[in-house]
């Protein structure tokens, strides 16, 4: 099974929904009504299905609005810092994020997906 | 002025049945749901077939911190919001009253790696929590855990605090569940439970001689209590008056009850006077009966000296669902408010020779109307409840 298949089956079991309502696209918080608590319980079932060791701050991306502000107020580009701070988000997902920050948390589905690919890599 | 209390949601689930229809069916029937456990047949069971949360929740993400007990307490509680006809408002600011025991269900071995929360199916308040959030129920909030007097106790708290004004609306029950290898073995070494061989049907004999200990069971129920005044306002549909509460401590030992019954006696008749009858009032009584031999004894005693002359009929309903521990006592009022409806007494099952010569057991079944009941658990710790139950009449 692909590690999107894998992550899904961890969200379907924690957030009580059927499959066909979460996708790569779908935004936790915005979409799955995802709460604090319930993140504490997908970090602990992460890291027991892939054996990886889960950082918090880094999967769920905590710090993304400081980074990015950081970056700005140094003059740097918020794109490029966010890829540097966070390896495990592409590019192209990067400039995403700075684009909708502004609509709430950003946290997708496929961010899981590419956090845990990354580990296991 | 101290106000009337009635009762007017009612819902249960237990080994039976989760209604009062097919509970009365089953024991016409002579039906029980006595089984030995796979994990120990030792013991005898009686656990609740078919049970799933979600019927009654839809999808709830949180099910996952609730333990069979709560999650039976959380069902019940919709059932009996949905049944008192409450509307949201009136759930805002109604009181909720829980009662809880430990989980002893520990699974095969603790891992805690199973839940990053799983503590929250250990703490006591988890249920309310989620009744509170599923019903949107934003009044006061007390769970209490006071051994197998718990949801008496938590039925009379929320009646006092309608009572006497302090809420128009309050909730009150609870769910327990002890059939699983760590309760099992805890009650066991503590020498309470039944283990006798045989038929599991026939071994548990509350107030019988040769009673031996009883029969774990599981369970949940819930009722509404309301200001009678803001219930005929609303119309709502009355199940029965409740008419006195009355609570004691023994202070004595951990475990045995004192064996003269003298304090639970006193939180009997603090019952009666909240009540204003006198014991020759009381038509039924649902004793208590474990069917262990020291709380049967102690509970004859008590009730001999209650009743000198005129013994009111007596019921053991745990002989036929089983002792469902913190829940055992709104269980008991929520089946006792449907035998009130229907005039039916249930026999106390396997009882040939009763522990005390001049009480009224009910042996064989009786149809009997009766307007009048005293409901009663004493529990671990010396703890004692008692409530009176009236039927509804204006």
């Amino acid at each position: 099974m692909d590690h999107f298949n894998r992550v899904r089956n961890i969200l379907t079991e924690i957030l009580d929904l059927d499959e066909q309502e979460i996708s790569q696209d779908s935004y936790l918080v915005r979409d799955l009504d995802v709460e604090s608590i319930d993140l504490l319980e997908v970090a602990l079932a992460l890291s027991t299905e892939f054996a990886i060791e889960v950082r918090d701050d880094e999967i769920f991306l905590r710090h993304l609005r400081t980074l990015i502000a950081d970056a700005k107020a140094e003059g740097v580009d918020p794109v490029a810092r966010i890829v540097e701070t966070l390896p495990h988000i592409p590019e192209k997902r990067a400039k995403e994020m700075v684009a909708d920050l502004g609509d709430g948390p950003v946290l997708k589905v496929r961010d899981l997906v590419d956090y845990v690919g990354h580990c296991c890599r | 002025m101290d106000r009337r209390v009635v009762i007017t949601g009612s819902a249960f689930f237990s080994p039976l049945g989760n209604r009062g229809r097919s509970v009365i069916a089953a024991m016409e029937g002579n039906r029980t749901a006595f089984t030995r456990p796979g994990f120990d047949p030792d013991v005898v069971v009686a656990p609740v077939p078919d049970f799933n949360l979600k019927t009654y929740t839809g999808r709830y993400k949180n099910a996952r911190y609730l333990n069979r007990g709560a999650a039976f307490g959380v069902a019940a509680a919709l059932r009996a919001i949905k049944g008192a006809g409450l509307c949201p408002k009136m759930l805002e600011n109604a009181g909720l009253f829980v009662g809880a025991g430990p989980n002893l269900d520990l699974g095969h071995g603790v891992n805690p790696g199973l839940s990053a929360l799983w503590i929250l199916k250990f703490l006591p308040n988890t249920p309310a929590s989620a009744i509170a959030d599923l019903a949107g129920i934003h009044g006061e909030s007390t769970t209490l855990s006071t051994a197998c007097a718990t949801t008496v106790q938590v039925v009379g708290e929320a009646f006092q605090k309608v009572r006497q004004g302090g809420l128009d609306i309050a909730l009150a029950g609870g769910g327990d569940s002890r059939i699983n290898p760590g309760a099992a073995l805890a009650y066991k070494m503590a020498g309470a439970l039944c283990t006798q061989p045989g038929d599991p049907s026939q071994v548990h004999r509350p107030f019988d001689q040769a009673r031996s200990g009883f029969v774990m069971g599981e369970g949940g129920g819930f009722v509404v209590l309301e200001a009678l005044d803001h219930a005929l306002k609303r119309g709502a549909s009355i199940l029965g008056e409740v008419a006195g509460f009355g609570a004691s401590m023994d202070g004595g030992t951990m475990t045995a009850p004192d064996p003269s019954g003298q304090w639970m006696e006193k939180a009997v008749r603090k019952a009666l006077t909240q009540a204003g009858i006198v014991p020759g009032d009381i038509d039924v009584v649902s004793a208590h009966g474990t069917g262990t031999p020291l709380n049967d004894q102690m509970e004859a005693t008590l009730l001999g000296r209650l009743f000198p002359d005129r013994s009111p009929q007596i019921m053991a309903l745990k002989s036929w669902i089983g002792h469902l521990s913190t829940a055992c006592g709104v269980v008991e009022l929520g089946l006792c408010l449907s035998l009130m409806a229907n005039g039916f007494v249930p026999g106390v099952r396997n009882l040939e020779t009763p522990c005390h010569p001049g009480l009224d057991f009910v042996r064989e079944h009786r149809n009997s109307a009766f307007n009048t009941l005293l409901l009663q658990n004493f529990g671990f710790g010396g703890q004692n409840g008692a409530l009176v139950v009236k039927k509804w009449t204006e």
